[in-house]
């Protein structure tokens, strides 16, 4: 018979656990900095209409919504270097992190072409009126005015993202949750070791909400 | 310096604009008027190809545009030939009255950065606002609002200023310092076409009138020509319109 709760392990637990909060960063960091950039790309495409191109967009955020991530991470993982044998040498880490990008840069396309396209027809004109071209306009008063609206639903993405990391584990990824799943099955605490993992993830996206907040904060005042 | 020739713009099946042509020399002050939903905003705006016209040929300055076979780079050169003012002023919610109008001098004139700003700074003073510069749009009254657009369409190094009804969107007390910016640019022989209902203003400052209805020019000529002995009897009507509300006042007072 287990005593109920080992508070003693979890807080032994807590540290140990915190080591591996870099990579689980990291996967996140580097995920969001290329779906941010996949997405907007996307966005521009959706948003200019461009022949081909924008239909391929649309299939590409119908697939990468549509389907589980973790299904879209086994398949790139395991099932894509059987087809392109180039794939074979790549590492978890990099798979992990091409397999968030690609799901989350469909969801953040979306919300950045809706951000794009909520800023008021006049502004478009106005930069018209004085000889600015499309791409001029896009970058120097679209832009910068639909980061703000789409700003709160990117960091909502981000921190989607920090927690979707978790699913790298599958793949072999040693990250935070692999070496909860580690701990827990040596010692055969499993509530104290996922538990002590669900408070690290929960501590680091109260963290991010609250960057969140300063953010949308000083991004409101400015104008 | 702007010939407009057998221009036609169609929304769906609603044929706006019906073979316009005229033309505007250089310095020219030119006020469109006429009743609501005439066209007279369209023909602007195709000026300026925000619109784009169903058929004919514009050309401003040494740029002609045909709307049969206009291209994007064609577009983007005819809209360098002048610059507008809007109703509803949208100035760049993203910039300071500063950077509006230095806006079109760094990106489109490519000038340096520093030499747009100084130049941006000359023309708000011009206006008046020489205390606004660092404020946002949505730190503005009304009328400094416009005459920020005002500022920004002199900015951009255009031959012609286009204003679509600059006053209208304003409250009462703002109209005025609106209008004494426009008189001012009149004075230093600034090409313009204004459609307003402001008539007081078309009588003082227009060099010519023209009427527009139901997508046609009725009659132009100079102002003392329209207001005073118009030809047509649709010109007639809408002078004897809009110019009612002053003689019913006028009306009331000799009761």
């Amino acid at each position: 018979m287990q005593t109920p709760l080992d508070f003693q392990y979890i807080v032994e637990l807590l540290p140990i656990l915190f080591n591996y909060l870099g990579v689980t960063m990291e996967m996140a960091f580097l995920g969001f900095f290329f779906a941010l950039i996949l997405a907007l790309i996307i966005a521009l495409v959706r948003v200019f209409k461009l022949p081909v191109l924008h239909q391929l967009a649309g299939l590409f955020i119908s697939f990468f919504r549509g389907t589980p991530l973790l299904v879209q991470l086994f398949l790139l993982y395991y099932g894509l270097p059987q087809l392109l044998p180039v794939l074979a040498g790549m590492d978890a880490f990099s798979a992990a992190v091409i397999g968030l990008s690609l799901h989350f840069s469909a969801y953040m396309a979306e919300s950045i072409r809706a951000a794009i396209l909520s800023i008021d027809k006049s502004q478009v004109e106005a930069c018209f009126s004085i000889g600015m071209t499309r791409l001029q306009a896009m970058r120097r008063i679209i832009l910068p005015q639909a980061s703000r609206v789409a700003m709160p639903s990117l960091m909502n993405y981000f921190i989607d993202m920090i927690k979707s990391t978790s699913l790298a584990f599958t793949l072999g990824v040693a990250e935070i949750m692999a070496k909860a799943q580690m701990e827990a099955a040596s010692t055969f605490k499993f509530f104290e070791s996922f538990l002590a993992v669900a408070l690290i993830y929960w501590a680091v996206v109260v963290f991010f909400t609250r960057i969140q907040h300063l953010l949308e904060a000083r991004l409101n005042k400015a104008y | 310096m702007i010939k407009v020739q057998n221009l036609s713009k169609r929304f769906a099946d609603n044929l706006v604009l019906k073979s316009i042509n005229f033309e505007v020399s250089a310095g020219e002050i030119v006020v469109i008027i006429g009743p609501s939903g005439t066209g007279k905003s369209t023909l602007l705006r195709c000026l300026n190809y925000l619109e784009a016209p169903s058929a004919g040929c514009i050309e401003i300055g040494t740029v002609k545009v045909a709307a049969e076979n206009a291209t994007a780079k064609q577009i983007t050169e005819l809209r360098k030939q002048s610059s507008f003012v809007f109703q509803n002023y949208s100035l760049f919610a993203n910039k300071t009255a500063l950077q509006n109008v230095a806006e079109s001098l760094i990106t489109v004139c490519k000038e340096p950065k520093s030499s747009a700003l100084k130049h941006a700074q000359d023309i708000l003073r011009q206006v008046g606002l020489a205390e606004k510069m660092d404020q946002y749009p949505s730190q503005l009254s009304g009328g400094q609002q416009q005459r920020v657009g005002i500022a920004r369409a002199m900015a951009a190094k255009g031959d012609v200023i286009l204003f679509d009804e600059p006053t209208s969107a304003l409250d009462p007390e703002w109209v005025d310092e609106v209008l004494a910016v426009m008189k001012l640019l009149a004075q230093q022989k600034q090409t313009m076409i204004v459609v307003t209902h402001e008539m007081q203003f078309a009588r003082e400052v227009a060099d010519r009138v023209i009427f527009m209805e139901g997508g046609h020019i009725v009659e132009q000529g100079t102002a003392k020509q329209i207001f005073e002995n118009p030809q047509q009897l649709r010109t007639k009507k809408f002078i004897a319109r809009s110019t009612k509300s002053y003689i019913s006042a006028f009306d009331s007072c000799m009761l």
